[in-house]
Protein backbone atom coordinates (compact mmCIF):
# COMPACT_ATOMS: atom_id res chain seq x y z
CA UNK A 1 0.00 0.00 0.00
CA UNK A 2 1.06 3.12 -0.92
CA UNK A 3 2.13 5.66 2.19
CA UNK A 4 -0.21 8.54 3.42
CA UNK A 5 2.07 11.34 4.52
CA UNK A 6 -0.41 12.93 7.48
CA UNK A 7 0.32 16.24 8.61
CA UNK A 8 -1.25 18.11 11.77
CA UNK A 9 -0.69 21.93 11.57
CA UNK A 10 -1.86 24.03 14.71
CA UNK A 11 -1.76 27.59 15.49
CA UNK A 12 -3.47 30.45 17.08
CA UNK A 13 -6.57 31.37 14.97
CA UNK A 14 -4.75 34.04 12.43
CA UNK A 15 -1.09 32.47 12.41
CA UNK A 16 -2.45 31.50 8.52
CA UNK A 17 -2.44 27.49 9.11
CA UNK A 18 -5.74 26.97 7.36
CA UNK A 19 -4.57 28.83 4.86
CA UNK A 20 -1.21 27.01 4.33
CA UNK A 21 -2.73 24.10 4.97
CA UNK A 22 -4.72 24.66 1.68
CA UNK A 23 -1.88 25.67 -0.41
CA UNK A 24 -0.10 22.66 0.34
CA UNK A 25 -3.36 19.68 -0.57
CA UNK A 26 -3.79 22.35 -3.50
CA UNK A 27 -0.22 21.68 -4.89
CA UNK A 28 -0.38 17.65 -3.95
CA UNK A 29 -3.59 17.97 -6.17
CA UNK A 30 -2.76 19.70 -9.32
CA UNK A 31 0.20 17.05 -9.22
CA UNK A 32 -2.12 14.62 -9.51
CA UNK A 33 -1.91 13.06 -6.16
CA UNK A 34 -5.04 12.15 -4.06
CA UNK A 35 -5.09 14.99 -0.88
CA UNK A 36 -7.43 15.15 2.05
CA UNK A 37 -7.70 18.20 4.13
CA UNK A 38 -9.91 18.92 6.80
CA UNK A 39 -10.09 22.18 8.95
CA UNK A 40 -10.78 21.17 12.95
CA UNK A 41 -13.96 24.39 13.72
CA UNK A 42 -15.36 25.02 16.30
CA UNK A 43 -18.59 27.31 17.47
CA UNK A 44 -15.99 30.55 18.22
CA UNK A 45 -16.06 33.26 15.93
CA UNK A 46 -12.23 33.67 16.57
CA UNK A 47 -9.22 32.68 18.80
CA UNK A 48 -8.60 29.64 19.86
CA UNK A 49 -6.11 26.74 18.41
CA UNK A 50 -7.18 26.04 15.10
CA UNK A 51 -5.83 22.82 13.79
CA UNK A 52 -5.33 21.77 10.27
CA UNK A 53 -5.23 17.70 9.31
CA UNK A 54 -3.59 16.82 5.64
CA UNK A 55 -3.20 13.95 4.11
CA UNK A 56 -1.32 13.29 0.71
CA UNK A 57 -0.80 9.53 -1.12
CA UNK A 58 -1.27 8.12 -4.49
CA UNK A 59 -4.30 6.31 -3.72
CA UNK A 60 -7.68 7.36 -2.45
CA UNK A 61 -7.59 8.26 1.62
CA UNK A 62 -9.58 6.62 4.04
CA UNK A 63 -10.78 8.27 7.50
CA UNK A 64 -10.38 12.22 7.46
CA UNK A 65 -8.40 12.20 10.22
CA UNK A 66 -6.27 10.37 12.18
CA UNK A 67 -4.52 8.46 15.20
CA UNK A 68 -0.87 9.82 14.47
CA UNK A 69 0.77 12.35 12.17
CA UNK A 70 4.45 12.04 10.06
CA UNK A 71 4.46 15.52 11.21
CA UNK A 72 2.88 17.96 13.43
CA UNK A 73 3.97 22.14 13.37
CA UNK A 74 2.62 23.73 16.32
CA UNK A 75 2.72 26.94 16.74
CA UNK A 76 1.79 28.59 20.06
CA UNK A 77 1.78 27.08 23.47
CA UNK A 78 -1.76 25.68 23.25
CA UNK A 79 -1.15 24.69 19.85
CA UNK A 80 1.38 22.26 21.35
CA UNK A 81 -0.80 20.61 23.97
CA UNK A 82 -3.35 20.57 21.76
CA UNK A 83 -1.69 18.07 19.38
CA UNK A 84 1.07 16.08 21.21
CA UNK A 85 -1.58 13.59 20.74
CA UNK A 86 -0.92 12.94 17.44
CA UNK A 87 2.75 12.23 18.45
CA UNK A 88 4.06 8.76 18.32
CA UNK A 89 7.71 7.32 17.63
CA UNK A 90 7.47 7.75 13.69
CA UNK A 91 6.16 11.59 13.93
CA UNK A 92 8.58 14.64 13.63
CA UNK A 93 7.42 17.27 16.17
CA UNK A 94 8.36 20.42 14.96
CA UNK A 95 7.38 23.93 17.25
CA UNK A 96 8.70 27.52 17.22
CA UNK A 97 11.37 28.70 19.61
CA UNK A 98 9.12 31.67 20.64
CA UNK A 99 6.99 29.92 22.25
CA UNK A 100 7.55 30.36 25.99
CA UNK A 101 7.29 27.76 29.09
CA UNK A 102 6.23 24.77 27.13
CA UNK A 103 9.95 22.71 27.78
CA UNK A 104 8.00 20.36 30.07
CA UNK A 105 4.98 19.56 27.88
CA UNK A 106 7.06 18.90 24.79
CA UNK A 107 6.10 15.09 23.58
CA UNK A 108 8.77 12.99 24.59
CA UNK A 109 7.85 10.07 22.17
CA UNK A 110 8.53 11.92 18.73
CA UNK A 111 11.00 10.35 16.30
CA UNK A 112 12.36 14.11 16.27
CA UNK A 113 11.92 17.03 18.45
CA UNK A 114 12.80 20.00 16.36
CA UNK A 115 12.32 24.27 17.32
CA UNK A 116 12.77 26.34 14.53
CA UNK A 117 12.94 30.12 14.53
CA UNK A 118 10.04 30.91 12.17
CA UNK A 119 9.04 33.75 14.15
CA UNK A 120 11.77 35.19 14.26
CA UNK A 121 13.22 34.89 11.19
CA UNK A 122 9.73 36.31 9.74
CA UNK A 123 10.22 39.00 11.90
CA UNK A 124 13.92 40.39 11.39
CA UNK A 125 14.99 38.80 8.24
CA UNK A 126 12.01 39.12 5.61
CA UNK A 127 8.22 40.59 7.03
CA UNK A 128 5.51 38.78 9.48
CA UNK A 129 3.24 38.14 7.30
CA UNK A 130 5.26 35.18 5.83
CA UNK A 131 5.34 33.91 8.94
CA UNK A 132 3.10 30.95 7.58
CA UNK A 133 4.78 30.74 4.45
CA UNK A 134 8.05 30.11 6.37
CA UNK A 135 6.34 27.13 7.66
CA UNK A 136 4.75 25.91 4.73
CA UNK A 137 8.81 25.51 3.39
CA UNK A 138 9.43 23.75 7.06
CA UNK A 139 6.41 21.09 6.15
CA UNK A 140 7.67 20.38 2.49
CA UNK A 141 11.22 19.86 3.65
CA UNK A 142 10.13 17.48 6.77
CA UNK A 143 8.01 15.09 4.63
CA UNK A 144 9.12 16.05 0.61
CA UNK A 145 5.59 14.42 -0.29
CA UNK A 146 5.57 17.09 -3.04
CA UNK A 147 8.01 19.39 -5.09
CA UNK A 148 8.96 22.76 -3.98
CA UNK A 149 7.89 23.79 -7.29
CA UNK A 150 4.47 22.95 -7.46
CA UNK A 151 4.19 25.00 -4.15
CA UNK A 152 5.74 27.74 -6.15
CA UNK A 153 2.87 27.02 -8.83
CA UNK A 154 0.29 26.79 -5.84
CA UNK A 155 0.74 29.99 -4.51
CA UNK A 156 1.38 32.35 -7.81
CA UNK A 157 -2.49 30.65 -8.64
CA UNK A 158 -3.51 32.09 -4.77
CA UNK A 159 -1.33 35.01 -4.57
CA UNK A 160 -1.09 35.83 -8.17
CA UNK A 161 -3.20 39.15 -8.65
CA UNK A 162 -0.89 40.67 -5.31
CA UNK A 163 2.02 39.54 -7.26
CA UNK A 164 1.46 41.20 -9.98
CA UNK A 165 0.38 44.43 -8.33
CA UNK A 166 3.51 44.55 -6.44
CA UNK A 167 6.26 41.89 -8.04
CA UNK A 168 8.62 42.59 -4.35
CA UNK A 169 5.72 40.18 -2.20
CA UNK A 170 6.78 37.30 -4.82
CA UNK A 171 10.26 37.66 -3.92
CA UNK A 172 9.52 37.72 -0.55
CA UNK A 173 7.27 35.06 -0.19
CA UNK A 174 9.69 32.65 -2.87
CA UNK A 175 12.59 33.59 -0.12
CA UNK A 176 10.39 32.57 2.97
CA UNK A 177 9.74 29.34 1.57
CA UNK A 178 13.24 28.52 0.78
CA UNK A 179 14.20 29.60 4.49
CA UNK A 180 11.68 27.69 5.89
CA UNK A 181 13.46 24.24 3.91
CA UNK A 182 16.68 25.44 4.70
CA UNK A 183 15.76 25.74 8.25
CA UNK A 184 14.84 22.01 8.81
CA UNK A 185 17.20 20.48 6.40
CA UNK A 186 20.09 21.78 8.56
CA UNK A 187 18.09 20.43 11.25
CA UNK A 188 16.49 16.49 10.12
CA UNK B 1 -32.24 28.49 -21.26
CA UNK B 2 -28.91 28.90 -19.58
CA UNK B 3 -26.16 26.64 -20.89
CA UNK B 4 -25.25 23.78 -18.46
CA UNK B 5 -23.15 24.51 -15.39
CA UNK B 6 -21.11 21.38 -15.76
CA UNK B 7 -20.07 20.34 -19.39
CA UNK B 8 -18.69 17.00 -19.89
CA UNK B 9 -17.09 15.64 -17.23
CA UNK B 10 -14.14 17.62 -14.36
CA UNK B 11 -11.81 16.61 -11.86
CA UNK B 12 -12.09 19.25 -9.00
CA UNK B 13 -11.01 19.64 -5.62
CA UNK B 14 -13.51 21.12 -3.37
CA UNK B 15 -15.65 20.67 0.25
CA UNK B 16 -18.63 18.82 0.70
CA UNK B 17 -21.06 21.65 1.04
CA UNK B 18 -19.84 22.70 -2.50
CA UNK B 19 -20.14 19.79 -3.81
CA UNK B 20 -24.25 19.30 -2.89
CA UNK B 21 -24.67 22.43 -4.35
CA UNK B 22 -23.08 21.61 -8.07
CA UNK B 23 -24.60 18.31 -8.01
CA UNK B 24 -27.89 20.22 -7.32
CA UNK B 25 -26.99 22.21 -10.07
CA UNK B 26 -26.22 19.43 -12.15
CA UNK B 27 -29.66 17.57 -11.20
CA UNK B 28 -31.79 20.65 -12.67
CA UNK B 29 -32.93 21.69 -9.30
CA UNK B 30 -35.05 24.60 -9.71
CA UNK B 31 -35.10 25.96 -5.89
CA UNK B 32 -33.56 25.46 -2.69
CA UNK B 33 -35.16 26.32 0.43
CA UNK B 34 -32.85 26.95 3.94
CA UNK B 35 -32.03 28.03 7.08
CA UNK B 36 -28.57 28.51 7.87
CA UNK B 37 -26.60 26.15 10.21
CA UNK B 38 -23.64 24.83 10.70
CA UNK B 39 -21.83 22.44 9.22
CA UNK B 40 -23.76 22.58 6.29
CA UNK B 41 -24.25 26.41 5.93
CA UNK B 42 -21.74 26.48 2.24
CA UNK B 43 -24.54 24.31 0.55
CA UNK B 44 -26.67 27.35 1.10
CA UNK B 45 -23.62 30.07 0.28
CA UNK B 46 -22.52 28.12 -2.83
CA UNK B 47 -26.29 27.64 -3.79
CA UNK B 48 -27.05 31.40 -3.56
CA UNK B 49 -23.17 32.09 -5.81
CA UNK B 50 -24.02 29.62 -8.37
CA UNK B 51 -27.79 29.77 -8.98
CA UNK B 52 -29.13 32.88 -10.52
CA UNK B 53 -25.98 32.47 -13.26
CA UNK B 54 -28.48 29.39 -14.42
CA UNK B 55 -31.83 30.76 -13.54
CA UNK B 56 -32.57 28.82 -10.35
CA UNK B 57 -33.98 30.35 -6.97
CA UNK B 58 -33.28 30.33 -3.26
CA UNK B 59 -35.38 31.41 -0.18
CA UNK B 60 -34.42 31.80 3.10
CA UNK B 61 -36.95 30.77 5.54
CA UNK B 62 -37.22 32.51 9.33
CA UNK B 63 -36.26 28.81 10.12
CA UNK B 64 -36.25 24.95 9.86
CA UNK B 65 -40.14 24.33 10.22
CA UNK B 66 -40.44 26.77 7.45
CA UNK B 67 -37.21 25.50 5.45
CA UNK B 68 -38.99 21.77 5.21
CA UNK B 69 -42.89 23.46 4.86
CA UNK B 70 -41.62 25.55 1.79
CA UNK B 71 -39.69 23.03 0.52
CA UNK B 72 -43.15 21.23 0.56
CA UNK B 73 -44.60 24.08 -1.03
CA UNK B 74 -42.27 23.93 -3.89
CA UNK B 75 -42.68 20.24 -4.83
CA UNK B 76 -46.09 20.62 -4.97
CA UNK B 77 -46.43 23.26 -7.14
CA UNK B 78 -43.80 20.79 -9.24
CA UNK B 79 -40.42 22.64 -8.64
CA UNK B 80 -37.53 20.12 -8.19
CA UNK B 81 -36.85 21.42 -4.79
CA UNK B 82 -34.49 20.76 -2.11
CA UNK B 83 -33.07 21.38 1.64
CA UNK B 84 -30.51 21.44 3.76
CA UNK B 85 -29.99 21.41 6.91
CA UNK B 86 -28.25 19.42 10.49
CA UNK B 87 -28.42 18.94 14.25
CA UNK B 88 -31.09 20.89 16.05
CA UNK B 89 -32.56 22.36 12.49
CA UNK B 90 -33.23 18.87 10.99
CA UNK B 91 -34.82 18.45 14.35
CA UNK B 92 -37.39 21.09 13.42
CA UNK B 93 -37.98 19.63 10.23
CA UNK B 94 -39.35 16.48 10.79
CA UNK B 95 -42.93 17.60 11.15
CA UNK B 96 -42.42 18.45 7.29
CA UNK B 97 -40.42 15.31 6.26
CA UNK B 98 -43.83 13.74 8.39
CA UNK B 99 -45.91 15.77 6.07
CA UNK B 100 -43.89 14.49 2.51
CA UNK B 101 -44.26 10.85 3.84
CA UNK B 102 -48.21 11.04 4.28
CA UNK B 103 -48.85 13.60 1.20
CA UNK B 104 -45.75 11.13 -1.11
CA UNK B 105 -43.92 14.67 -1.75
CA UNK B 106 -41.09 14.07 -3.24
CA UNK B 107 -38.46 16.83 -1.61
CA UNK B 108 -35.23 16.06 -0.93
CA UNK B 109 -33.48 16.49 2.09
CA UNK B 110 -29.36 16.85 2.55
CA UNK B 111 -28.13 16.39 6.07
CA UNK B 112 -24.61 16.95 7.23
CA UNK B 113 -24.72 15.92 10.80
CA UNK B 114 -23.17 17.52 13.41
CA UNK B 115 -22.61 16.50 17.29
CA UNK B 116 -25.76 16.15 19.56
CA UNK B 117 -27.94 16.12 21.74
CA UNK B 118 -29.05 19.56 21.65
CA UNK B 119 -26.18 21.88 20.09
CA UNK B 120 -23.61 20.00 21.51
CA UNK B 121 -20.87 20.68 18.55
CA UNK B 122 -20.96 21.84 15.03
CA UNK B 123 -18.69 19.33 13.86
CA UNK B 124 -19.16 15.91 12.82
CA UNK B 125 -21.14 12.29 14.45
CA UNK B 126 -23.48 9.84 12.89
CA UNK B 127 -25.90 10.56 15.85
CA UNK B 128 -28.61 11.81 13.29
CA UNK B 129 -29.30 8.18 11.80
CA UNK B 130 -32.55 7.82 14.00
CA UNK B 131 -34.00 10.74 13.17
CA UNK B 132 -33.30 10.66 9.50
CA UNK B 133 -34.84 7.47 9.13
CA UNK B 134 -37.32 7.42 11.38
CA UNK B 135 -37.97 11.20 12.83
CA UNK B 136 -41.42 12.73 13.36
CA UNK B 137 -44.60 11.19 14.11
CA UNK B 138 -44.90 8.71 11.29
CA UNK B 139 -43.51 5.01 10.34
CA UNK B 140 -40.13 6.65 8.44
CA UNK B 141 -41.05 5.98 5.14
CA UNK B 142 -38.55 7.77 3.67
CA UNK B 143 -35.18 7.05 1.26
CA UNK B 144 -31.94 7.72 3.20
CA UNK B 145 -28.51 7.19 1.33
CA UNK B 146 -25.64 7.46 3.53
CA UNK B 147 -22.72 8.77 1.57
CA UNK B 148 -18.99 8.61 2.17
CA UNK B 149 -17.04 10.01 -0.21
CA UNK B 150 -17.24 13.30 -1.95
CA UNK B 151 -17.85 11.32 -5.28
CA UNK B 152 -20.54 10.01 -3.92
CA UNK B 153 -22.21 13.20 -2.29
CA UNK B 154 -22.35 13.93 -5.68
CA UNK B 155 -23.65 10.73 -7.63
CA UNK B 156 -26.12 10.65 -4.15
CA UNK B 157 -27.84 13.92 -4.16
CA UNK B 158 -28.02 14.22 -8.14
CA UNK B 159 -29.85 10.44 -7.88
CA UNK B 160 -32.04 11.14 -4.56
CA UNK B 161 -33.93 14.00 -6.80
CA UNK B 162 -34.89 10.93 -9.40
CA UNK B 163 -35.81 8.14 -6.82
CA UNK B 164 -38.30 10.80 -4.55
CA UNK B 165 -39.90 11.81 -8.04
CA UNK B 166 -40.26 8.02 -9.18
CA UNK B 167 -41.50 6.83 -6.37
CA UNK B 168 -42.93 9.60 -4.26
CA UNK B 169 -41.20 9.39 -1.49
CA UNK B 170 -39.25 12.09 0.43
CA UNK B 171 -35.70 11.28 0.23
CA UNK B 172 -32.71 12.18 2.35
CA UNK B 173 -28.92 12.53 1.58
CA UNK B 174 -27.22 11.48 4.79
CA UNK B 175 -23.45 13.28 4.69
CA UNK B 176 -21.37 14.30 8.41
CA UNK B 177 -19.77 17.37 9.11
CA UNK B 178 -16.27 15.81 8.31
CA UNK B 179 -18.09 15.25 4.53
CA UNK B 180 -19.49 18.67 4.38
CA UNK B 181 -15.97 20.65 5.12
CA UNK B 182 -13.35 18.29 3.96
CA UNK B 183 -11.54 19.01 0.72
CA UNK B 184 -11.05 15.57 -1.99
CA UNK B 185 -10.53 15.29 -5.11
CA UNK B 186 -13.80 13.85 -7.21
CA UNK B 187 -15.53 14.23 -11.07
CA UNK B 188 -18.32 16.55 -11.35
CA UNK B 189 -20.47 15.54 -14.44
CA UNK B 190 -23.38 16.49 -16.63
CA UNK B 191 -25.63 13.62 -15.98
CA UNK B 192 -26.44 13.46 -19.26
CA UNK B 193 -23.08 11.75 -20.36
CA UNK B 194 -23.67 9.16 -17.62
CA UNK B 195 -27.04 8.30 -19.05
CA UNK B 196 -28.69 10.11 -16.37
CA UNK B 197 -32.23 11.42 -17.33
CA UNK B 198 -33.97 13.18 -14.74
CA UNK B 199 -37.34 12.12 -13.86
CA UNK B 200 -39.99 14.42 -15.10
CA UNK B 201 -41.57 16.63 -12.30
CA UNK B 202 -45.18 17.87 -12.56
CA UNK B 203 -47.18 20.38 -10.21
CA UNK B 204 -49.48 17.81 -7.91
CA UNK B 205 -52.30 21.48 -7.44
CA UNK B 206 -54.22 23.10 -9.72
CA UNK B 207 -53.85 20.04 -12.50
CA UNK B 208 -56.44 21.23 -15.85
CA UNK B 209 -59.69 19.91 -16.05
CA UNK B 210 -62.37 18.78 -13.34
CA UNK B 211 -61.23 16.12 -11.18
CA UNK B 212 -63.49 13.42 -10.95
CA UNK B 213 -64.93 14.02 -14.01
CA UNK B 214 -61.64 14.89 -16.59
CA UNK B 215 -59.40 12.93 -14.41
CA UNK B 216 -58.23 11.60 -10.87
CA UNK B 217 -58.96 14.02 -8.21
CA UNK B 218 -55.46 14.75 -6.37
CA UNK B 219 -56.08 13.79 -2.92
CA UNK B 220 -53.23 15.70 -0.90
CA UNK B 221 -54.61 14.77 2.58
CA UNK B 222 -52.62 14.45 5.71
CA UNK B 223 -55.97 14.96 7.99
CA UNK B 224 -58.40 12.22 8.52
CA UNK B 225 -61.59 12.00 10.68
CA UNK B 226 -61.47 8.45 11.49
CA UNK B 227 -59.16 5.38 13.58
CA UNK B 228 -60.27 3.17 10.35
CA UNK B 229 -59.48 6.00 7.68
CA UNK B 230 -56.39 6.55 8.84
CA UNK B 231 -55.05 2.46 9.41
CA UNK B 232 -56.06 2.04 5.75
CA UNK B 233 -54.26 4.75 4.72
CA UNK B 234 -51.07 4.36 6.40
CA UNK B 235 -50.98 0.35 5.54
CA UNK B 236 -50.88 1.34 2.11
CA UNK B 237 -48.23 4.00 2.34
CA UNK B 238 -46.55 0.80 4.18
CA UNK B 239 -46.86 -1.79 1.55
CA UNK B 240 -46.00 0.70 -1.10
CA UNK B 241 -43.06 1.40 0.75
CA UNK B 242 -42.65 -2.58 0.97
CA UNK B 243 -43.02 -3.08 -2.50
CA UNK B 244 -40.39 -0.01 -3.79
CA UNK B 245 -37.67 -1.09 -1.13
CA UNK B 246 -36.41 -4.31 -3.06
CA UNK B 247 -35.52 -1.88 -6.21
CA UNK B 248 -34.30 1.08 -3.93
CA UNK B 249 -31.88 -1.00 -1.24
CA UNK B 250 -27.93 -0.26 -2.12
CA UNK B 251 -25.18 -2.15 0.32
CA UNK B 252 -21.73 -3.05 -0.53
CA UNK B 253 -19.51 -6.00 0.64
CA UNK B 254 -15.75 -5.92 1.27
CA UNK B 255 -14.58 -9.52 1.60
CA UNK B 256 -17.33 -10.93 3.39
CA UNK B 257 -17.76 -14.38 1.37
CA UNK B 258 -15.34 -16.10 3.95
CA UNK B 259 -15.61 -13.44 6.67
CA UNK B 260 -15.36 -14.78 10.49
CA UNK B 261 -15.61 -10.51 11.48
CA UNK B 262 -17.29 -8.72 9.63
CA UNK B 263 -17.29 -5.09 10.89
CA UNK B 264 -20.86 -3.18 9.88
CA UNK B 265 -20.06 0.51 9.24
CA UNK B 266 -21.76 3.47 7.32
CA UNK B 267 -21.62 6.96 5.95
CA UNK B 268 -17.72 7.74 6.26
CA UNK B 269 -16.89 5.02 8.85
CA UNK B 270 -17.05 2.71 5.77
CA UNK B 271 -13.40 4.16 4.41
CA UNK B 272 -11.74 3.17 8.20
CA UNK B 273 -13.39 -0.47 7.90
CA UNK B 274 -12.34 -0.74 4.47
CA UNK B 275 -8.99 0.16 4.96
CA UNK B 276 -9.05 -2.09 8.35
CA UNK B 277 -10.03 -5.33 6.45
CA UNK B 278 -7.40 -4.78 4.09
CA UNK B 279 -5.00 -4.42 7.17
CA UNK B 280 -6.20 -7.64 8.98
CA UNK B 281 -6.71 -9.59 5.82
CA UNK B 282 -2.89 -8.93 4.96
CA UNK B 283 -2.03 -10.27 8.64
CA UNK B 284 -4.33 -13.32 7.98
CA UNK B 285 -7.48 -12.22 10.08
CA UNK B 286 -10.32 -13.18 7.94
CA UNK B 287 -12.29 -9.77 8.19
CA UNK B 288 -14.93 -8.53 5.96
CA UNK B 289 -17.22 -5.55 6.05
CA UNK B 290 -20.64 -5.10 5.29
CA UNK B 291 -21.71 -1.30 4.29
CA UNK B 292 -25.55 -0.01 4.04
CA UNK B 293 -25.61 2.49 1.61
CA UNK B 294 -29.94 3.17 2.38
CA UNK B 295 -29.98 3.08 5.94
CA UNK B 296 -34.26 3.43 4.45
CA UNK B 297 -34.66 0.81 3.33
CA UNK B 298 -32.42 -1.62 4.80
CA UNK B 299 -30.68 -4.37 3.48
CA UNK B 300 -31.56 -6.45 6.06
CA UNK B 301 -32.36 -10.30 3.82
CA UNK B 302 -28.61 -9.47 2.30
CA UNK B 303 -27.04 -8.73 5.84
CA UNK B 304 -28.93 -11.60 7.54
CA UNK B 305 -26.99 -14.09 5.40
CA UNK B 306 -24.11 -12.96 6.31
CA UNK B 307 -24.80 -12.60 9.77
CA UNK B 308 -25.33 -16.53 9.43
CA UNK B 309 -21.94 -17.43 8.31
CA UNK B 310 -20.01 -14.91 10.68
CA UNK B 311 -18.95 -15.77 14.15
CA UNK B 312 -18.39 -11.80 15.38
CA UNK B 313 -20.06 -8.51 14.30
CA UNK B 314 -18.86 -5.50 14.73
CA UNK B 315 -20.79 -2.59 15.10
CA UNK B 316 -18.13 0.51 14.08
CA UNK B 317 -20.13 4.19 14.19
CA UNK B 318 -19.84 7.65 15.66
CA UNK B 319 -22.97 7.16 17.35
CA UNK B 320 -24.02 5.20 20.54
CA UNK B 321 -26.04 2.55 18.53
CA UNK B 322 -28.12 4.18 16.05
CA UNK B 323 -26.84 1.95 13.71
CA UNK B 324 -26.82 -1.47 16.02
CA UNK B 325 -30.53 -0.41 16.72
CA UNK B 326 -31.03 -0.94 12.43
CA UNK B 327 -28.83 -3.96 12.42
CA UNK B 328 -30.44 -6.15 15.17
CA UNK B 329 -33.69 -5.02 14.01
CA UNK B 330 -32.87 -6.51 10.75
CA UNK B 331 -31.15 -9.61 11.99
CA UNK B 332 -33.21 -10.18 14.99
CA UNK B 333 -33.11 -14.21 15.67
CA UNK B 334 -29.82 -14.90 14.57
CA UNK B 335 -26.94 -15.76 17.49
CA UNK B 336 -24.32 -14.54 16.29
CA UNK B 337 -22.67 -12.43 19.00
CA UNK B 338 -22.61 -8.80 18.14
CA UNK B 339 -20.03 -6.11 19.69
CA UNK B 340 -20.18 -2.35 20.11
CA UNK B 341 -17.69 0.02 19.18
CA UNK B 342 -19.17 3.02 19.81
CA UNK B 343 -17.58 6.70 19.44
CA UNK B 344 -20.64 8.83 19.30
CA UNK B 345 -19.57 12.58 17.80
CA UNK B 346 -15.96 11.27 17.29
CA UNK B 347 -14.24 10.44 14.05
CA UNK B 348 -13.02 6.12 13.80
CA UNK B 349 -9.86 5.66 11.83
CA UNK B 350 -9.35 2.60 10.43
CA UNK B 351 -6.06 1.75 12.73
CA UNK B 352 -8.31 2.15 15.99
CA UNK B 353 -10.37 -1.23 14.41
CA UNK B 354 -7.84 -2.80 13.35
CA UNK B 355 -6.31 -2.66 17.08
CA UNK B 356 -9.73 -3.18 18.25
CA UNK B 357 -10.41 -6.46 16.32
CA UNK B 358 -6.97 -7.92 17.07
CA UNK B 359 -8.32 -7.00 20.60
CA UNK B 360 -11.42 -9.20 20.64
Amino acid sequence: MAKTVKIALAGEGGQGVQSVAGIMVEAAYEEGREALYIPNFGVEQRGGVSVAYCQISDEKIGSPKFVYADLVIALSDRAVLRTKQYVNQDTIFIYDTSIEGIENDLPTNAKKILAIPALEIAKKELHPRVFNVIIMGVAIAATDFVDMKAIQTALEKKLGYKFEQDPKLRDLNFKALARGAELVKDLL
Amino acid sequence: MAEKPIQGEKRVFMTGNEVVAWAALAADVDIMYGYPITPQNEIMHYWTRLAPKYDRKFLQTEDEISAGFTTCGGVLSGKRAFTATAGPGNTLMQEAMTMAEMMRIPLVQVVQQRGGPSTATVIYSQQEVTMTCYGGNGEGLRIVYSTGSHQELFDYTIKAFNIAWKYRFPTCVLGDGYQAKMRESLYIYDPAIKGIEMTNTYPFVGSDGMPGIDREPNHLRNTYNTEEELYEVVKNLVTEYEKISPEVVEYQTFDTDDAEIVIIAHGIVTRAAQAAVNSLREQGIKAGHFRPVTLRPFAGEQLRAIAKKAKKIIVAESAQGQLRKLVTDAIYGESVPLENYFKPGQGITAEELVDYVKGL
